[in-house]
């Protein structure tokens, strides 16, 4: 993507170790490079993604190791951090009485944009989101949709080079979780942003991702493309109306590996020659399929492996 | 706004781009001194209902005119041949408790309560400033507020009476006067701004928030009040001279020197921010004629003790609270 950054992690964490009064463990030991562009950061709920989130703002003093945020640490250089790294929080944190514009504008100001530069950042901020025409109206009148649009549009303000976005689809419908999704590619492919997703939806994410940082209890599970997440686990899922039983002996027969899946078979994908086994078996029984069609289905297990209860919602 | 399309530079107007890629921003970027100006300038604005709908400055709008009016009036009256009928470092005094204690109790919430109730204060602290940048922003912003409402009808008073006085040594007597005044006004600010933003910080609700320090001001100075009845009574009934009352702790022989009044009714005084301001005031030398507290005599150094340990509380509280809220 971009060359001159590509090379170096955007973060870098290395022991990094957060106890809490009484003991808790939020982070233990987590070592982890994030490479630029978007990457999703999974983990269930209190896996310690957020405590993460807050040490890297510099906001949070780790018990033990050191988090490094686009080359300054988190402890001794906070304010450069904040200064380039925007944050959606999880949670609503919008006043209701207040126009989007103002809203963005003052945030855009915060993070040290002069007055007039603020003000049109704000402008093409909120147009980014989808947001020019209802920018005048209070924030108070807008829907969850158009809510959280607005609290990424104040993390872009400050022209920011990683964006860390916590749990960015809460709250909202399938249709709204898909546009929020796109946004959030499009931010990190077309605006040249780095950008750290939080999320608790695998499923969800994985298909904006370029990396995946999964953690458990505060423990790095796994780091890694998405590539070789998936590398070796692409399985073709074909459903056939009638007849599923004898095109499963068919595919066992011409050397696949099929198992049952729901109503359907997965079969995994070894090269082209997969595809013209299923077909060839399914046109010989002469059975009506109604779906074939790629599917990851080991990063999932990848992730059960450990016995935390991830939810995962099947992605289209 | 024109930000909708800038003119693309090979003279194609095609019709409006609506699709423009993300722009950098490569102008500079304000340090953190700035920053905390521009939030103090924008919590000074809030403070008065700018950048807010017109319901949100009604109460600014009305106290600043109710503020103004002693000196309205004084012009008036000075234009007819009285002499100053106020004096600048009283003002008005129970007028400026009441409608001080209705603006701070009203807009202080609206500076901090709001941000707390909206959740808003991770998105500050994600941003270059400190935890102590955001309540000393608040702070200045609000202390300069409430100067306004107070030294603003103070300089309507000054400049109603020089136009009304003739000759320069007139115009230089109401200068000198005006400048205590300033200062008790100053006093005023300072305290009332730290101690209704830290009760205010407490609590997110607005109007939990402005009960809080409206309760806080209103029964502390009716506290004081009957304190200071009860204890007038008192005096009078033991009749003035007979100073040696019962023995004091230490035994039957002491008799004290001869005050001009007791100790217990200037203990009264220190239990209201307003009492305290004005025992403050006459110990500096300010004009007797309100009589709102006992001359205080050598018991003002208690009253400005007492002042400044509420001062200095209430700050303590303020950013006390936004230290852990950081973290929220």
């Amino acid at each position: 993507m971009e060359p001159s950054t590509s090379a170096r992690p955007v973060i870098e964490t290395a022991a990094l170790t957060k106890v809490y009064p009484g003991d808790v463990t939020a982070l233990g030991g987590l070592t982890v490079n994030v490479a630029p562009g978007i990457t999703g950061l999974i983990g269930a709920n209190g896996a310690g993604k957020s405590t993460l989130i807050k040490i890297l703002l510099g906001l949070l003093e780790p018990t033990g190791g050191t988090a490094k945020v686009l080359g300054h640490d988190s402890v001794q250089e906070g304010e450069q951090i904040r200064q380039v790294v925007g944050y959606m929080p999880e949670h609503d944190c919008l006043p209701a009485d207040v126009t989007a514009t103002e809203f963005v504008t003052h945030m855009g100001r915060m993070s040290g944009i002069p007055a007039t530069a603020a003000k049109e950042r704000a402008a093409e901020a909120l147009r980014h989101v989808g947001l020019h025409e209802e920018r005048y109206r209070q924030i108070g009148t807008y829907s969850t949709g158009m809510k959280q649009r607005v609290k990424l549009a104040q993390a872009l303000a400050g022209d920011p080079r990683l964006l860390l976005l916590d749990e960015p689809t809460n709250g909202l419908d399938p249709a709204g979780r898909n546009a929020m999704l796109e946004l959030i590619e499009r931010i990190g492919e077309e605006f040249g942003i780095s950008i750290m997703v939080a999320s608790h939806l695998l499923g969800e994410i994985e298909r904006i991702c370029d990396h995946l940082v999964a953690i458990d209890a505060g423990r790095l599970l796994r780091a890694d493309t998405i590539d070789s997440f998936t590398k070796a686990s692409q399985m073709l899922l074909i459903e056939v109306e009638e007849g599923t039983a004898e095109l499963s002996t068919e595919l066992t027969k011409r050397g696949l590996e099929p198992r049952a899946y729901q109503r359907a078979l997965l079969v995994p994908i070894d090269g082209d020659d997969t595809y013209d086994a299923v077909r060839d078996s399914v046109a010989s029984l002469g059975l009506p399929l109604s779906r074939m069609e790629q599917r990851r289905h080991q990063v999932e297990e990848l992730f059960r492996t450990d016995d935390q209860q991830l939810e995962v919602v099947d992605v289209r | 706004m024109s930000v909708e399309a800038p003119p693309p530079s090979p003279g194609s107007a095609t019709g409006v781009i609506h699709d423009l890629g993300y722009r950098r921003y490569d102008g500079p970027r304000l340090g953190r001194p700035r920053i905390v100006a521009a939030l103090t300038w924008h919590s000074f604005r809030s403070a008065f209902g700018f950048g807010r709908g017109a319901k949100a400055k009604i109460v600014p709008v009305i106290t600043f005119l109710a503020l103004c009016l002693p000196a309205v009036v004084n012009a008036f009256a000075m234009s007819r041949g009285n002499a100053r009928l106020i004096s600048y470092d009283t003002y008005s005094p129970v007028l400026r408790a009441l409608v001080m204690t209705i603006f701070v109790a009203v807009q202080a919430p609206e500076l901090v309560s709001r941000d707390l109730r909206s959740r808003v204060l991770p998105l500050y602290f994600s941003r270059p400033i400190r935890s102590s940048d955001y309540p000393l922003a608040k702070y200045i912003a609000f202390t300069a507020a409430c100067l306004v409402m107070i030294e603003v009808p103070l300089l309507l008073l000054y400049v109603g009476s020089i136009v009304n006085v003739h000759g320069g040594a007139a115009v230089w007597a109401q200068t000198r006067a005006l400048i205590p005044g300033l200062l008790v006004g100053l006093m005023w600010s300072v305290v009332l701004a730290a101690i209704s933003l830290f009760l205010a910080s407490l609590t997110g609700r607005r109007g939990f928030a402005t009960g809080a320090v409206a309760i806080f001001f209103l029964l502390t100075y009716v506290l004081s009040q009957i304190l200071l009845q009860v204890e007038t009574q008192n005096t009078i009934n033991q009749s003035g001279p007979v100073q040696v009352k019962g023995g004091g702790p230490g035994g039957p022989i002491v008799a004290g020197p001869p005050l001009p009044v007791p100790t217990a009714e200037k203990v009264s005084g220190l239990f209201s921010p307003f009492t305290l301001f004005d025992g403050v005031r006459m110990w500096l030398g300010g004009t007797t004629q309100a009589d709102q507290v006992p001359k205080p005599g050598s018991f003002g150094a208690v009253y400005a003790v007492v002042l400044l340990a509420i001062l200095a509380l209430s700050l303590t509280g303020l950013f006390a609270r936004y230290r852990k809220a950081r973290l929220a």
